[in-house]
């Protein structure tokens, strides 16, 4: 199943072996990476875009910067995330005695978030879904834009459909984290359990914090 | 012949002079009373008038007849054509059924006794007649009439008259209520004297009530009428509950308000429910609040949850509740849920969507088998 670096969506560890013979290379991954906060950009476009209806009309002329902060700190945060990830594991696969570059461990973090490209498509959809059943009407004064955004993150919090597209974030993200193992096991010479371990602490931790949020318990 | 003719006339003359006269004059018959039944008769009124003579002489007194008559005050009944003879100290008594001819005021019918030789006595009896009705006033009722709403209505009858009044009861008359007792007793008045009847009045319709007061004077009935209107007002001692420290809380397929529901008014509200009105729809959990019975200046929060359209800026909350008597009264208050809120979509029932859960599971097989296919090639 030789399709280049998709392949790494369900043959991870041979993918992986294979990507080792080869100096770390980060092009691809910064490539997945920015998809990723591109996809993350239209949920955050979309968004940003119901929030700037709330804004007087005498305000709309800042909708564009507020969509636009929005679009570039998704995609900033699709690169943050990755990086943030590849160090999180990095330093715990040192717990591990784990040997390897940093680069390598981003190489293999950057593939491992392929999965979030779908995850992304389909928080997109849902976020579209629960947008365009809003009526957000428009705000008059500082304060009715706060009391406005208050009830609004309420609102999306508690959608029934928000916490589907939760559900479905953390599916995806099992999948990356299925993959990131494969990853860390080749990129820091680690055994199978060091790496899960390495992958599962963080990603199970994050998994944990956000089956918390949505039953409320926060 | 001419000595006997003498002797004859003398004997004549001596049995004359020894039996006396056949009766006594009329100087030794007095009337020594007089009554009548009811003392005071209204205009109309039927009476029983009694007379009584007594022959103070020491013979007895030979009467022919005995009678009354007069105007104003006529008598009904016949008179006493052969009274007879009554005895030296004796008393009789003649009784008359009377009738108030004429207006107020007192008036004098002739007693008339014809004796039987000759002269008469003649003796007028005072006989008083005044028209004054009993009087009749509501001495308590509420505010103000409510459709269905049970009022107590207190009635007090004086007697103004200078005589008792007897089987005095009041009866209230009309349509579009409904009353207890149907009637009241409340018995003898005696002069001056006063009663009251309580009635419990619930009216259907504004309405005009009707309380009749019945007596008798002697034999005589009399009635006298109060009127009462009943129009629908607002009481100002009823139950007044109030919803105050609204907030409004955005929800899934809905809206959650929560608040306090305040008796302001000075009687309890009782059975008190809270509920969203149309064109909002109560969903679940909390389609209806039960608040209880809320005394006043009692307060006690709820909750209610209800879906409304998009374009809905405020919704009716319903307060229902009952007085006392059970009547059921309800008010509403208008809730903003627009302006400075945004309207959630409408999910339904608020449930997770089947598309969405559809979408899950197929993400999760998707996931599973990749994972899965995975490990396998390891």
């Amino acid at each position: 199943m030789e399709t280049g670096f998709l392949r790494v969506l369900f043959d991870p560890g041979h993918f992986f072996e294979s990507r080792m013979r080869d100096e770390p290379s980060l092009k691809v991954p910064a490539l997945i990476a920015l998809v990723v906060g591109l996809i993350g950009a239209i949920s955050a476009a979309l968004v940003a875009n119901l929030i700037v209806g709330i804004l007087p009309a005498e305000a709309q002329a800042f909708g564009v910067i507020v969509v636009g902060f929005s679009v570039a700190g998704a995609v900033i945060g699709g690169f943050l995330t990755w990086i943030v990830y590849g160090i999180v594991f990095y330093l715990i696969s040192m717990v591990f005695k784990g040997e390897g570059s940093l680069a390598r461990t981003l190489e293999v973090t950057g593939y491992g978030f392929l999965p979030q490209v779908f995850g992304g498509i389909v928080g997109a959809f849902f976020s579209y879904l629960i947008v365009s059943n809003l009526t957000i009407p428009a705000a008059g004064s500082p304060e009715e834009i706060a009391a406005v955004t208050e009830n609004l993150t309420g609102m999306l919090v508690t959608d029934p459909l928000a916490q589907v597209a939760a559900l479905a974030g953390i599916l995806f993200l099992v999948w990356s984290a299925n993959i990131w193992i494969f990853g860390m096991k080749y990129a820091r010479n680690l055994s199978t359990r060091d790496a899960a371990l390495t992958v599962g602490i963080p990603v199970g931790l994050y998994i944990l914090y956000t089956l918390i949020t949505l039953a409320g318990w926060l | 012949m001419k000595p006997l003719y003498l002797v004859i006339v003398s004997l004549v003359c001596a049995v004359a002079a020894v039996a006396g006269p056949a009766s006594a004059g009329p100087a030794d018959i007095t009337v020594t009373s007089s009554s009548i039944d009811p003392p005071v008769l209204m205009k109309g009124d039927t009476g029983m008038l009694t007379v009584t003579i007594q022959n103070n002489g020491a013979d007895p007194v030979s009467i022919k007849s005995a009678r009354l008559f007069g105007s104003g005050v006529v008598a009904l009944s016949d008179s006493y054509p052969s009274v007879g003879e009554i005895g030296a100290g004796n008393a009789k008594t003649f009784t008359f059924t009377v009738r108030a001819d004429a207006g107020e005021g007192t008036f004098y019918p002739m007693f008339v006794l014809d004796f039987v030789n000759a002269g008469s006595l003649r003796y007028p009896v005072p006989v008083q007649v005044e028209d004054t009705p009993l009087s009749i006033s509501v001495i308590r009722k509420p505010d103000a009439f409510a459709e269905g709403r049970t009022a107590d209505i207190t009635i007090r009858v004086a007697n103004p008259r200078p005589n008792a009044a007897s089987g005095v009861q009041v009866v209230p008359q009309g349509t579009g209520f409904s009353v207890t007792p149907s009637s009241a007793f409340i018995g003898a008045l005696s002069a001056d004297g006063s009663g009251t009847a309580v009635f419990n009045l619930t009216p259907a319709a504004e309405t005009t009530a009707a309380f009749q007061v019945v007596w008798r004077n002697g034999i005589n009935t009399h009635t006298a009428d109060l009127v009462l209107p009943i129009p629908f007002g607002e009481d100002k001692r009823q139950a007044d509950p109030l919803i105050t420290n609204v907030e409004v809380r955005p929800e899934a397929g809905g809206y959650r308000i929560v608040g306090d529901v305040m008796n302001a008014g000075l009687e309890s509200a009782r059975s008190v429910l809270v509920t969203p009105g149309a064109p909002a729809t109560p969903i679940d959990p909390f389609r209806v609040y039960v608040v209880g019975t809320l005394d006043p200046d009692d307060a006690s929060p709820f909750e209610v949850t209800l879906r409304a359209d998009a374009s809905a800026t405020e919704v009716p909350i319903i307060v229902e509740y009952r007085d006392d008597d059970g009547n059921r009264y309800t008010t509403t208050t208008m809730v903003g849920v627009g302006g400075a809120l945004a309207a959630p979509p409408d999910e339904g029932d608020g449930g997770i969507p089947l598309a969405g859960i559809i979408v899950v599971a197929l993400v999760a097989l998707g996931v599973a088998g990749a994972i899965y296919y995975s490990w396998r090639r390891k």
